[in-house]
């Protein structure tokens, strides 16, 4: 039997060790386990990008028809992975700051970084000031924009969908560098965007 | 002669001994003259060759290989001389060819180690080598790994080509494979990776115990193998990622 790469109805490349049936099984020997969990990672990654997916949890490995059902699973040589390995290598990713549990303080589902926050903070600071340059009428500048503004323009946004928390945590990271100010409104919160620093 | 009696017989014995004695030696010095120029000839003829078809040699693998096995077959090794890397080094160059492949080998054999344990089939190892250098296929050969290995030893790194079952592989770890593991990998290999308790039982006659405790060993001490354990048969499956046919 040789191990191939297989492309999936979605368009997505499996690499060929998702093809080789241990690779659903967690390794009990450490150094084969770090490699596989690596492996796994990438995958997941790879996987979220392709897919613009942002949110896994555990009970994914169990739930036909998940989001992620072309991973974490391989009917054609009728393999899965279980809970608990799942669980693991989400833990790896957190620790690796791949992925963030979401909610807080719980171990069952993240938010995963197939773009880190720092570059979503870039991503959506360019898109803010070109949307300003190219379209003053509706954001004129100093416009405070509320985070449905962002999430969901009347033309698009490379940030669409994305989750609440992590837009929060891209905005915190802009605040930082003193480019974004956060601003209580009415019902919630508004965003104001700032020139760069010279 | 006849054997005189008497101290002038004694003097003339000795002379003619004297001059027995130099005419061996000169006789013994034009053999050893000639023996040189032959030997000269010779090594300016080679020489000739290797210049003449010095692309060709670095180049055409067939070629390489035949030139390595006439060199060898008249027992002279190309990379062995007085001067660092041999005489052949400077004439075509090959030593440097045969140190940057050692590079690539080691490259190759480092990065595959934790998925395969160290160990890696020469013809999986080539189509590697051959990758890395931007080449398809043919760019080297067996015998150029095999050859590349050996310039390898004297670093001590445990570089070593063994055969298991007619199959050459490449050990990048210095482990001894103890034979029963030689046969794990050789049922591995016929059965595209995978090997249960099972299997090594009835081909072998080996007890339960023994079988268990040689998978165990490669699986948690070595990490030689993976574990499959959602395998339909048995629920405990061993693979062996160098015995894998891996399409990449």
């Amino acid at each position: 039997m040789a191990l191939s790469t297989h492309t999936t109805p979605s368009g997505f490349l499996l690499p060929s060790i998702h093809s080789a049936p241990p690779f659903f099984t967690e390794q009990p020997n450490p150094t084969t386990q770090s490699t596989a969990t690596e492996q796994w990672i990438r995958l997941i990654l790879t996987y979220a990008r392709h897919k613009k997916l942002f949110n896994l949890r555990v009970e994914d490995a169990e739930i036909a028809e998940s989001d992620w059902e072309e991973i974490l699973r391989n009917e054609r040589i009728n393999r899965r992975i279980l809970p608990n390995h799942l669980s693991n290598i989400i833990a790896t990713m957190v620790s690796k700051n791949l992925a963030a549990y979401e909610p807080p303080k719980q171990a069952r589902s993240v938010l995963v970084f197939w773009r880190l926050p720092e570059e979503w903070a870039e991503v959506l600071y360019d898109w803010v000031r070109l949307y300003q340059l190219v379209s003053c009428f509706h954001w004129p500048l100093n416009t405070i924009l509320t985070f449905y503004d962002i999430t969901d323009p009347p033309s698009g946004s490379p940030l669409g969908n994305i989750p609440v928390p992590l837009l929060r945590r891209a905005i915190v990271i802009l605040g930082k560098t003193g480019r974004s100010q956060t601003i209580a409104i009415t019902d919630g919160e508004g965003v104001r965007f700032l020139p760069r620093a010279k | 002669m006849r054997r005189g009696v008497g101290l002038a017989a004694f003097d003339l014995q000795e002379q003619s001994k004297r001059s027995f004695a130099q005419l061996s030696s000169e006789l013994s010095k034009a053999q050893v003259q000639n023996l040189h120029s032959q030997l000269d000839h010779f090594r300016t003829a080679l020489a000739h060759f290797a210049s003449t078809h010095r692309e060709s040699i670095r180049n055409d693998p067939s070629f390489r290989y035949a030139f390595q096995q006439m060199c060898s077959s008249i027992g002279v090794d190309p990379l062995a001389g007085p001067k660092k890397g041999g005489w052949w080094a400077e004439l075509l160059g090959l030593s440097d060819w045969q140190y940057e492949l050692g590079v690539q080998i080691v490259d190759v054999c480092v990065s595959t180690r934790e998925r395969n344990g160290g160990l890696i089939q020469i013809s999986e190892l080539v189509r590697l080598v051959s990758r890395l250098r931007g080449m398809a296929d043919g760019g080297i050969t067996e015998e150029d790994v095999i050859r590349s290995i050996k310039t390898l030893q004297p670093l001590g790194a445990g570089y070593q080509v063994v055969e298991i079952d007619g199959v050459k592989m490449v050990r990048s770890v210095v482990k001894a494979l103890d034979e029963d593991q030689t046969v794990i990998l050789g049922t591995a290999r016929e059965q595209g990776g995978r090997v249960i308790e099972d299997d090594l039982i009835l081909q072998n006659a080996w007890t339960r115990e023994r079988a268990r405790a040689a998978l165990e060993n490669m699986l948690l001490r070595d990490g030689m193998c993976w574990l499959d354990a959602q395998d339909e048969q048995t629920g405990r499956a061993y693979w062996v990622p160098s015995a894998m046919q891996w399409e990449i």
